[in-house]
């Protein structure tokens, strides 16, 4: 399981009611984690964020569906980022992504010279935004969201080696697009 | 940059983002048709053992019945007045589907009891005690474990 993002504010009562069809309930729970499950749905979605909106929108309508299933075994923050994770890999998976593909290193934005700096970080995100969508899950869940590659094997249906392997790629490129050698 | 570094840079990428616009009132719209759906309780592994329990129960007890008034008819009233048959303790069940059972589970120790008064050794009222027993335990275990 990866580590619960951020802290996690006292909801239960909200959580309870909403299972029970209680609306408001629920909007104050979407005020809560709306912004933690907004940014992974984001990343995951290659930082699109008309995509990221309706995947966001997506997650919700779910959750709601299956508040009464949920059963506080862990908090309902993670719960629901888990929950809204899965419905971006299955928009990844539902347009037929290719695992093993690669994008055309063309196709990469230009070179920068110092990554990771505060002025680059968009087009650090712009490039990993580039990548083909399953090497893009798999960067975004291991180096940004800090699933282990089990984790992620598991949600991508893939094995832990290919895992493995589609994420040294992913970094490969992101290094020289950056300007690191892989 | 080693891998200690790259991934202390990258997982700086994992913050909160705001969407650009509100998305609740397309979400508030959604549930309306999700509704139908949605706060339908799913029944737990319990509650659906509970039910088939439940079933079963009054299947057994129909039997008890029914093979208990085969064996008072066959019998002839025996002058034992003393009660030989150990009282199920009462069971006030405080979920409503329950109290069909409970009900059903009175009736056969009322039974049970009288006939246990004309054939205190028997061992076939001794095993329906055992299994009404069980069943009734059986039944508030459920009933706990459902809250």
């Amino acid at each position: 399981m990866p580590p619960a993002p951020a802290a996690e504010p006292t909801d239960t009562d909200d959580v309870r009611a909403a299972a029970a069809g209680d609306r408001r309930a629920f909007h104050r729970l979407y005020r809560l984690h709306v912004d933690r499950v907004y940014g992974a749905v984001y990343r995951l979605a290659g930082f699109d964020h008309a995509r990221a909106e309706d995947l966001t929108q997506d997650a919700f309508v779910r959750a709601w569906q299956k508040l009464s299933g949920f059963r506080h075994e862990s908090s309902f923050g993670t719960w629901l980022y888990r929950l809204a994770v899965n419905v971006a890999l299955m928009d990844i998976r539902a347009r037929g992504a290719d695992p093993v593909s690669m994008m055309a290193e063309d196709d990469l934005p230009d070179r920068g010279e110092t990554p990771f700096c505060a002025a680059e970080r968009e087009e650090l995100e712009r490039a990993i935004g580039k990548l083909p969508p399953r090497a893009r899950a798999v960067l975004v869940l291991h180096d940004i969201e800090g699933w282990r590659h089990e984790e992620i094997g598991v949600e991508l249906g893939m094995a832990v080696g290919s895992s493995k392997a589609q994420l040294h790629r992913a970094r490969g490129l992101l290094r020289k697009v950056l300007g690191e050698s892989a | 940059m080693n891998e200690f570094e790259w991934l202390r840079q990258t997982r700086a990428l994992r913050e909160p983002a705001s969407p650009r616009r509100d998305l609740w009132p397309a979400i508030d719209a959604a549930l309306d048709d999700a509704t139908s759906t949605a706060p339908v309780p799913r029944r737990s592994t319990a509650q659906r053992a509970q039910g088939w329990l439940l079933a079963a129960s009054f299947a057994g007890l129909s039997l008890f019945a029914g093979s208990l008034a085969v064996h008072l008819r066959d019998r002839p009233l025996a002058t034992a007045t003393a009660s030989a048959a150990p009282d199920l303790e009462r069971w006030r069940p405080s979920d409503p589907r329950l109290a069909g059972a409970a009900v059903e589970f009175d009736a056969a120790n009322m039974e049970l009891r009288q006939a246990m008064e004309q054939a205190p050794h028997s061992p076939a009222l001794q095993r329906l005690l055992y299994r009404m027993q069980k069943q009734q335990s059986q039944l508030r275990q459920l009933e706990h474990q459902a809250g």
